[in-house]
């Protein structure tokens, strides 16, 4: 489609980048209160807007082995009544001074999160408290939000990106709580509100919370306005996660999760890997972004780009408090489904048997070092990269020194970490798809397994 | 009202390119964008979801940047890229460290002047916009509900009533000719708007553009399209098979007023009276007190509607539970219409309504889709400035919808809110998902 090159008035090569500026992050308050509520502000002046997070440190993996899903209910029942407000009447507050409310649970932690303009900085924080000490469980309201839930489960165990996740967790986690992100539906038929109201009680205490604040405030305001309102919490210690042993499969293994009249594949593949917490986490980050975790990356050029199989290819380090994994995933045609294993593995081997060029070594440190900092101009953005920091723990200049931690990488780095975490004679395969259609594939890559959606064993 | 003044500079080069300019030095990076004005309404008939697929092909190279160069250029920058297709626009926007803008501006001229692609790229992306469609329609619980789903059912006219995605036939049609021509014919620079907003300095990028667009030539006359409807005078309504989820669903979708009508403000709060969240009535009352919805919510409401130029619904979609039928949850919801009908809404609900429009304007223009940095306020300066020649209107459009008044929405809800100017798609699941019987077949919408 080239037009006349005659008009051509432009230059034939890229423009070199010009002098790079340098990332401000915002200065941090950050104080822990008398009670243990650890508290973090940055102040953010673009927009008259504030975004408030108030995580606690206990979610869906400690009740995993005993009551899956009851820390997400507890954070899904929360807004539907405290000691002094209806429903209607916690949603019609919200609205009056402009705020939108998520209360959810992780794996890890819980988190009534709320962002609103800035001049009801003193009400918002007035909800957070009453959500965070007062919430009433209504009988009603939990009869509500269980027949929502159970609906809700039958939607995700008809969604193959669901069904993958799923599967992919319990293979790699085993025994341990990480393997469950959901229950059975007649585990939350079974629930009692009381179930609850306890996981409140133990899990929404200071000792175990950490207060985000980023926004339009003036932060030595705003930590007097926070000690004002939960300085005199008290309450106990939280019950923290008990572990199990992980399994250490040998070999690779099929998992196939049999939904009938799909007419696309869903693959997830991998192992289990490290946390932020790891020495080795920059290095393996960078390792993930040259293999497939950015769009242009070596497996989306193959099967994207070249091949065709799929529109969304794709891996990730998926880093919870104690334990992290690495998954390669693409949703693919049924007939393509061992030529994209083939591919995915031809590209993991390569990224563990040769190092990489200077080229795509240098593009992906510039990748990386400059989307890291995009978070820095929004307010989500902002509260995001703070509640990995101070959730997981890491150093307080985290989000400083990434930028050169990451210039100071090299192929030798990329290479060790490809070996240490791709690793690809034992990764385990999870697809998602038509039995019939994608069986005689899936045999090719080794012993396969047959779940039907509901998690029950299906004959071989 | 709104105490917020966004700065937004414009100039039109010689070509005819539009050039609007924000500047925010809050952080070191920018967000470019250019918009052309055509999308799915225009795209030529047997050739449905082409729009789309020609998306995908100005990813695929030009002149003097080949296949997956603009994206490693991008991305070796430090920044992400990405296109969207939507009814009457097509966007593709980087944002990146503001070093990286000139080298943004190198490759959105080259593209815009000189696309480059041949068979096998066509044949390539052809291959991954199915997948696309599958993973997001096709092999999805509610897939393409009710976005493909509504307009065949309540549009008569080709532009507004077909399928936006493709059908496969269609997209197996399309030729690298029918790229060509399209490129030719709406890819034009008097048919775009180049924004940069963030950290940029306005003279510099205005120099900057001219470097690089205003060489490009412009198209003596792009063609549009009749996109009017007939006056509609009676309820329609359309089926749809579910093929993966048990529960039903249904989406309401009533005509809506022009833009930048008084009625189009109006609408658009009452649209949040219905719809804002769950204080909204529609959710209050299907699903926290009467129960009989698991979901319901609105779509095409206030800031949404910025990016339509042409026939548009105002819709609702519910999940009701299979032991009511749609017919009841209809009833229900025309409860909750009779009304907005019937009875003005009072200050208070109204002013909620406005603080929460006024929230939402701001986190909207701040990032307002997929977390990238002021995406939101680059596409209302797009659609203002490509739909109404007037990108400042970002600065003034708030106060529009905060004057609005009671009687003004209980006026609106009566002329539009009424069954003859409404459709219905019903979602029905189909029994053999319950049963695993892999012999399904698939429609794309109702016809």
């Amino acid at each position: 489609m080239a037009g006349p090159s005659s008009q051509t008035a432009i230059p034939a090569t890229a423009p070199s980048l010009g002098p790079e500026r340098s990332v401000a992050w915002p200065r941090r308050t950050v104080r822990t209160l008398a009670n243990g509520m650890q508290v973090v502000l940055a102040e953010q002046h673009t927009f008259p807007k504030i975004g408030v997070e108030l995580f606690f440190r206990s979610g869906n993996a400690l009740v995993s082995r005993t009551s899956p899903d009851v820390a997400e209910l507890t954070a899904r029942l929360i807004r539907t009544g405290t000691n002094s407000r209806t429903s209607r009447h916690i949603e019609e507050d919200l609205r009056r001074m402009g705020a939108n409310l998520g209360t959810v649970a992780g794996a890890d932690s819980s988190a009534i999160a709320i962002s609103g303009l800035s001049e009801f900085a003193e009400k918002l924080l007035a909800m957070v408290d009453d959500l965070a000490r007062n919430a009433a469980f209504p009988a009603d309201e939990f009869e509500r939000e269980r027949r929502q839930r159970v609906e809700e489960l039958r939607i995700e165990r008809a969604t193959p990106g669901f069904l993958a996740n799923e599967r992919f967790r319990l293979v790699l986690f085993g025994n341990h709580p990480y393997a469950i992100i959901a229950p059975t539906e007649a585990q939350v038929e079974a629930y009692q509100r009381d179930a609850l109201a306890a996981f409140y009680r133990e899990n929404y205490v200071p000792s175990n919370a950490l207060f985000i604040a980023a926004g339009d405030f003036s932060s030595e305001r705003m930590m007097g306005l926070v000690e004002k309102t939960f300085g005199a919490w008290k309450a106990g210690p939280a019950p923290s996660l008990k572990e199990a042993e992980l399994p250490r499969p040998r070999g690779r293994a099929v998992h196939l999760v049999h939904l009938p009249g799909s007419v696309q594949t869903e693959i997830t593949l991998g192992n289990l890997a490290i946390t932020r917490q790891s020495p080795d986490w920059r290095r393996a980050v960078l390792a993930n972004a040259i293999y497939g975790g950015a769009f242009n990356s070596r497996l989306v050029a193959n099967i994207r780009e070249q091949k065709g199989y799929t529109y969304s290819p794709r891996s990730s380090l998926h880093a919870l408090r104690h334990h992290g994994y690495f998954g390669v995933h693409a949703a693919v045609r049924n007939d393509v489904v061992a030529a994209t294993l083939t591919e995915m593995f031809y590209e993991l081997d390569r990224m563990r048997s040769l190092p990489v060029s200077d080229g795509e070594l240098n593009d992906a440190i510039n990748y990386l070092s400059g989307v890291f900092s995009l978070g820095i101009a929004t307010q989500d953005g902002l509260l995001g990269q703070l509640s990995t920091v101070y959730l997981d723990r890491l150093p307080e200049d985290y989000l400083e020194t990434f930028r050169e931690k990451i210039r100071a990488l090299q192929a030798g780095d990329v290479l060790e970490a490809a070996r240490r975490y791709f690793d690809s004679a034992n990764a385990q395969i999870v697809i998602v798809g038509d039995r019939a259609q994608i069986e005689p594939q899936a045999v090719l890559f080794g012993d396969v397994k047959v779940w039907d959606t509901q998690g029950n064993a299906l004959a071989g | 009202m709104s105490k917020l003044q966004i700065p937004v500079e414009s100039e039109t080069l010689a070509n005819g390119l539009r050039v609007v300019v924000s500047p925010d030095h809050s952080a070191p990076i920018a967000t470019v964008g250019v918009y052309y004005q055509i999308g799915f309404r225009l795209e030529p008939r047997g050739r449905s979801g082409f729009a789309h697929l020609f998306e995908h092909m100005m990813f695929q190279g030009s002149e003097h940047a080949g296949k997956m160069e603009h994206i490693r250029l991008i991305n070796s920058s430090g920044g992400v890229l990405n296109g969207t297709t939507n009814y009457d626009i097509t966007n593709y926007f980087e944002v990146v460290p503001s070093n990286a803008l000139e080298r943004v501006l190198w490759l959105e001229a080259d593209r815009m002047r000189a696309l480059k692609v041949d068979d096998e790229n066509l044949r390539n992306q052809r291959d991954v916009v199915k997948e696309e469609v599958r993973v997001n329609v096709l092999n999805q619980p509610y897939g393409g509900f009710p976005w493909l789903d509504l307009p065949p059912v309540a549009f008569r006219n080709w532009p507004n009533a077909h399928n936006f995605y493709g059908d496969f036939a269609d997209l197996d049609a399309a030729t690298l000719e029918d790229v060509r021509t399209f490129f030719h014919t709406y890819y034009a620079p008097n048919n775009a708007v180049l924004l940069m907003v963030g950290d940029v300095e306005p003279k510099e990028s205005f120099e900057l553009a001219r470097k690089y667009f205003e060489s490009i030539p412009p198209h003596p006359a792009v063609p549009s399209a009749d996109t009017t409807e007939l006056p509609q005078i009676e309820e329609r309504r359309g089926e749809v098979e579910e093929k993966f989820g048990q529960l039903p669903a249904l989406a309401i979708g009533y005509n809506m007023p022009p833009r930048h009508h008084r009625d189009w403000y109006a609408s658009a709060m009452l649209d949040r009276v219905l719809h804002g969240g769950r204080a909204g009535r529609v959710y209050r009352s299907l699903v926290l007190e009467k129960q009989i919805a698991l979901g319901a919510e609105g779509g095409m409401g206030f800031p949404d509607a910025f990016e339509y130029n042409g026939p548009t619904l105002g819709t609702t979609t519910i999940y009701h539970k299979p032991e009511y039928t749609p017919e009841a949850t209809v009833a229900a919801f025309d409860e909750v219409i009779a009304e907005v009908r019937e009875r003005a809404i009072d200050a208070d609900e109204l002013e909620q309504v406005k603080v929460m429009c006024r929230a939402d304007y701001f986190s909207m223009l701040e990032s307002g889709g997929g977390g990238v940095p002021r995406f939101g306020l680059m596409h209302a300066l797009a659609c203002f400035t490509l739909f109404d020649n007037d990108p400042q209107r970002v600065n003034t459009v708030l106060d529009n919808f905060l004057s609005v008044t009671p009687v003004e929405i209980q006026a609106t809800a009566r002329k539009y809110l009424a069954p003859a100017n409404r459709s219905i798609v019903f979602r029905r699941p189909s029994v053999h998902a319950a049963h695993g019987d892999p012999s399904v077949s698939v429609r794309q919408g109702a016809k």
